[in-house]
């Protein structure tokens, strides 16, 4: 009994570090319907980011938060290619997108293997290593700050597209661009704004990623998975949804850990896309 | 000190087209200030061609579109759609195209996106929960599941929140109720009135659209046939013949 208890705080805590590495994607394939699945791939090169500014004793977080404006002009910059390349010419988008963003995987983790081989990379922080203990309860205090670091995350970007005009635009930007010309925004200046912060906000999810465990170059599989799984759950673009979603996936992976074993766990998020597909494919939150 | 406020959309020898196909042909028309003008014609003639050229999303391949508010003189025919926003002018777009995924309050909010509407937007919002209760009472509720004529209605708000001076409408009626037609038509006027509007309505109703207007153009594969005060309109052969039914 107690064994599941701890499974459930710890997937509580796992769940809510998914929800931070899934916004970025909630943002990108949920409202402006980019196929991204290098999302994985951004995140592990923010991991590897703050590895490197880590190396001068920066703390990962800082580095994570340092990296933002870098990572915001970066995911400007690959929409702008994107769009001017592929979204701009034609209905088959979709498909083609999926090719190029492909391409950016291929060469984020090449680039990486060529730059820094295939180890493993830790960072160093005081929070990492320790613990919290609370009866017989032990909380790594590296999952705290991932945990804190995520309900910030996922707040304040809800916040800012519920609050803002620029946040209600990217909003609606997939539904309608032609109406939104017409309430005076331009749709691809909205969509790579938004996309780059999308990016930004993977890259600060790099550092939690790098704080929670040991990142190697191709760690970007594994979450490809996690991800999409989050947001298809969460109801495509829905901010609530994902946190929840994050917590849901956290906690079934974490008790399929603690009862069937570590072999399981991967299986849990492509089991609860498909579930998901199955039974409510608009998602938890979908509108 | 008063300012002279003035308005006047002019256009001249407009022709306007997709690839080969000739939408507008040498069209003029003249909206002066305070007016409602009328666009009548039956589907297929370029009513939505010409309003699209107004607004910056066809553009016209010979002729000129001019807008001159308050003494400056813009060259609609150059500029973007979100510039032409920026200036002035609103359009509510046949088939409504609300967002339907966002609620009805969500929807009003982005209808104020251009900067000057911002410093208004609490006044604003509650001049359409005003004119329009029923948009109060389901302001969370989502664009896309609400009826036709609700939808039109949120569209004409959502359009008057970014403060325009010039107002375009295009076919407000279609698909709604022949009841729901009527409310719509005298709701454009009465808002028209409160905040001191320029109207261009595109229209296939003639007896709707005449109800309101000043002014009355008749366009027939892409070219003006009449044009002429709402009275003219009514006494002409050619518009008692094919448009009102009437009988000789």
């Amino acid at each position: 009994m107690d064994l599941l208890l701890d499974a459930v705080i710890f997937g509580l805590l796992l769940g809510c570090f998914y929800a931070a590495v899934s916004v970025g994607l909630t943002v990108a394939f949920g409202l402006l319907d980019v196929p991204h699945i290098a999302h994985p791939a951004f995140l592990v090169l923010g991991a590897y980011c703050t590895w490197l500014l880590n190396g001068y004793g920066l703390d990962p977080i800082v580095a994570g938060i340092v990296l933002m404006p870098a990572f915001m002009a970066l995911g400007m910059a690959v929409y702008r290619f994107y769009y001017e390349t592929f979204e701009r010419r034609g209905s088959d988008a979709g498909l083609r997108g999926l090719a190029f963003f492909f391409g950016v995987v291929f060469i984020i983790e090449v680039g990486l293997i060529l730059l820094f081989g295939v180890d493993q990379r830790l960072v160093e922080a005081a929070y990492i290593g320790k613990s919290l203990d609370i009866g017989d309860t032990r909380l790594p205090l590296r999952m705290l700050v991932a945990f804190a670091m995520a309900l910030i995350l996922t707040a304040g970007l809800a916040l800012y597209l519920s609050k803002t005009f620029t946040g209600r635009a990217i909003k609606a930007v997939a539904q309608d661009e032609t109406a939104l010309r017409l309430m005076g925004a331009n749709p691809v200046r909205i969509k790579q704004w938004a996309f780059g912060i999308a990016t930004a906000v993977t890259g600060l999810a790099g550092a939690l990623l790098i704080i929670i465990g040991p990142v190697e170059p191709t760690i970007d599989r594994v979450y490809i998975g996690r991800t999409f799984c989050v947001v298809v759950l969460a109801g495509l673009g829905s901010m609530s949804g994902t946190l929840l979603a994050g917590i849901i996936l956290g906690i079934s992976e974490s008790i399929v850990l603690t009862m069937l074993g570590a072999s399981w766990a991967p299986a849990v998020s492509f089991g609860l896309l498909l579930v998901m597909l199955g039974i409510r494919p608009q998602g938890l939150f979908g509108r | 000190m008063a300012t002279e406020l003035a308005l006047e959309l002019i256009i001249e020898n407009v022709d306007a087209g997709y690839g080969a196909v000739r939408a507008l042909q040498g069209v003029s028309l003249r909206v002066a200030n305070g007016e409602t003008a009328a666009l009548l014609g039956t589907n297929g003639n370029g009513k939505s061609t010409l309003m699209k050229c107004v607004m910056g999303m066809v553009r016209p391949t010979r002729g000129t579109i001019r807008l001159d508010i308050d003494g400056v003189t813009h060259d609609l025919s150059r500029l973007s759609t979100e510039e032409i926003v920026n200036i002035g002018v609103a359009m509510v777009p046949e088939g409504r195209r609300l967002f339907p995924r966002l609620t009805v309050e969500e929807n009003l909010l982005l209808g104020a996106y251009r900067p000057l509407a911002r410093a208004d937007i609490a006044k604003n919002i509650g001049f359409c929960y005003e004119a329009f209760p029923l948009l109060l009472e389901r302001r969370r509720q989502l664009a896309g599941s609400m009826s036709g004529g609700q939808q039109q209605m949120l569209a004409i708000a959502r359009a008057l929140m970014s403060a325009p001076r010039l107002l375009l409408v295009d076919e407000p009626s279609v698909g709604l109720a022949p009841i729901l037609v009527s409310q719509t038509i005298s709701k454009i006027r009465e808002l028209k009135d409160r905040y001191g509007l320029t109207v261009l309505m595109a229209e296939q109703n003639f007896h709707q659209a005449i109800r309101i207007a000043d002014r009355g153009y008749i366009i027939v594969h892409g070219e003006i046939v009449f044009d002429g005060s709402v009275g003219e309109l009514e006494q002409n052969d050619l518009v008692k013949n094919y448009y009102l039914g009437a009988t000789a």
